[in-house]
């Protein structure tokens, strides 16, 4: 038998726990919120007696739940956080396309942008409540490896991603619909769990991200979110813009592969090559046996030419 | 950046200023109070869902089927009806629901949801088959956007008064479901001739 391609799931993290921990409680609070949000306001609505009238089991177990008035509202790709509107950028471009710009949209616009011009596209590693389902389609290929299940990973072009966001934009525009929260996973996971927990099913939004697992298990690792996903897309292009990079200790390097493998963006660590995709989960970082890698504050990769050594 | 992306980036710029945006009018749905017009609500509404989230009622809905219309809300009145609280015009991001004050006043003149469209057949006092007059005690505008008339006390909606609510639609008795609201833009259908109650 050949030998098994290495696996993300067969790299040890070994160092930045607290990085790692930090973004995994934050991943936490992200799908704490995307699923209790809708159950807090759902208890609100049946205490004030009108939304569950029914004495169906969920709603006497909703009953049990205190009712409290949280600072938040929305969901994972628009949230009211503490009267800070976080909307995403390519949600926003979409309406602002048909509708134009006003004051009220540029600063419903603004934390968000700063957030994603700070920290690049860190709303893929940090806060997508795909990531999650992402993780059990990572899990799948390596349990289907062991088993000798041949796995495919076929390279889409992140190019990809790119055609995908400004076709999503331009078909908005010619069918007078917003077509995003159609196909943007976030988007879909919030209006679907939503759904699922006022009134007990399912829409055919489930059925998308259902398609965007199959496909990133047997397709393509992470393959949505590297070359699919609109909304990933324009985490990119405006994350080239952030001055938080991954850097590279060359003496230290040993050419191992393991931080080109640990990725699930297909960032390439290992030679530098490293762009607005990176979504600044620290795996990389984590993983490296010798250390090599650590964060640091350069220029934003939009600015640098295409001679220049991305590690000085 | 390289000349490739930057070519890329141009080229995208320029598709997306010269491509014609279009407005969908025909969307025939009863859509949440403040909500801007067929075609501009559909062009501005992110499928958020903060209103469905805060509605009081649970009347906010969006449809489960593979359609366009999957991520726009639209109410469900014959199911719930809408109690005016205007929660939902407050937390809209892009303002595809502009807000609206919760004052009866103000509602009253800004809120359109839908056409009442009473099916006098069905409606007890006009086929003259029972007494009622739930339609307008539920009714946040009594005497405007809904009048009694005649011996039998029959109601006569006011289309150009009543915001669409559907408060009527919800008390109207389930044999009956005589009145209906319609999503705006609805032919009204004429009324039919007044038939006399049994003597």
């Amino acid at each position: 038998m050949a030998r098994r391609p290495l696996q993300p799931l067969d790299i040890t993290l070994r160092y930045g726990r607290g990085y790692q921990l930090t973004r995994r409680l934050f991943l936490a609070f992200s799908v704490a919120l995307t699923f209790g949000l809708p159950l807090i306001h759902l208890r609100a609505v049946s205490a004030e007696g009108a939304g569950l009238a029914d004495d169906s089991p969920w709603a006497r177990l909703i009953g049990w739940l205190p009712v409290v008035d949280v600072p938040f509202v929305g969901a994972p790709t628009s949230i009211v956080l503490f009267g800070i509107e976080l909307v995403d950028p390519l949600e926003w471009l979409g309406v602002t396309l048909h509708r134009g710009l006003s004051w009220g949209m540029v600063w419903t616009l603004l934390p968000g942008l700063l957030l994603v011009v700070l920290l690049g596209r860190f709303f893929c590693g940090w806060a997508c409540p795909y990531l999650p389902i992402l993780a059990a389609s990572n899990a799948s290929r390596w349990f289907l490896s062991r088993l000798g299940v041949p796995i495919k990973d076929v390279k889409v072009p992140r190019l990809t991603a790119r055609v995908a966001m400004v076709g999503v934009l331009l078909g908005s525009a010619l069918l007078g619909t917003q077509l995003l929260p159609l196909v943007y996973p976030p988007a879909i996971i919030g209006r679907e769990v939503f759904r699922a927990l006022f009134f007990g099913s399912l829409g055919a939004g489930a059925f998308v991200v259902l398609g965007a697992f199959l496909f990133d298990t047997f397709v393509s690792r992470a393959g949505f979110c590297r070359s699919l996903c609109p909304g990933g897309a324009m985490f990119s292009t405006l994350g080239a813009l952030s001055p938080v990079r991954i850097h590279r200790d060359i003496p230290k390097c040993t050419d191992c592969t393991i931080c080109d493998v640990v990725c699930n963006l297909g960032q390439l660590p290992m030679t530098d090559k490293l762009d607005g995709g990176c979504e600044r989960c620290g795996r990389c970082i984590a993983s490296c046996p010798t250390k090599a890698l650590t964060w640091k504050l350069g220029t934003p990769s939009v600015l640098r030419m295409p001679h220049e050594k991305p590690g000085t | 950046m390289n000349r490739r992306g930057l070519i890329g980036a141009l080229a995208a710029a320029v598709s997306l200023a010269v491509v014609p945006r279009r407005a969908r009018a025909n969307t025939k749905k009863i859509r949440p109070p403040g909500a801007l017009a067929p075609g501009p609500f559909e062009q501005a509404c992110i499928g958020c869902f903060r209103c469905a989230e805060v509605c009081p009622t649970a009347c906010i809905r969006f449809p489960s089927t593979f359609s366009l219309e999957q991520a726009t809300p639209h109410l469900e009145l014959g199911d719930r009806a809408c109690v005016l609280c205007m929660k939902c015009t407050q937390v809209c991001p892009t303002d595809a629901l502009l807000p609206i004050a919760a004052d009866a006043q103000v509602i009253a003149k800004e809120v359109r949801m839908g056409v009442p469209v009473l099916t006098r057949s069905k409606c007890l006092p006009w086929n003259g088959t029972g007494v009622c007059r739930l339609c307008y005690q539920v009714c946040p505008y009594p005497d405007k956007a809904v009048e009694l008339v005649g011996p039998q006390k029959a109601p006569l909606f006011v289309v150009e008064a009543c915001v669409g609510c559907g408060l009527c639609e919800e008390a109207c008795p389930d044999g009956a479901q005589a009145i209906i609201i319609e999503p705006l833009g609805t032919e009204l259908p004429k009324p039919e001739p007044m038939r006399r109650g049994p003597a």
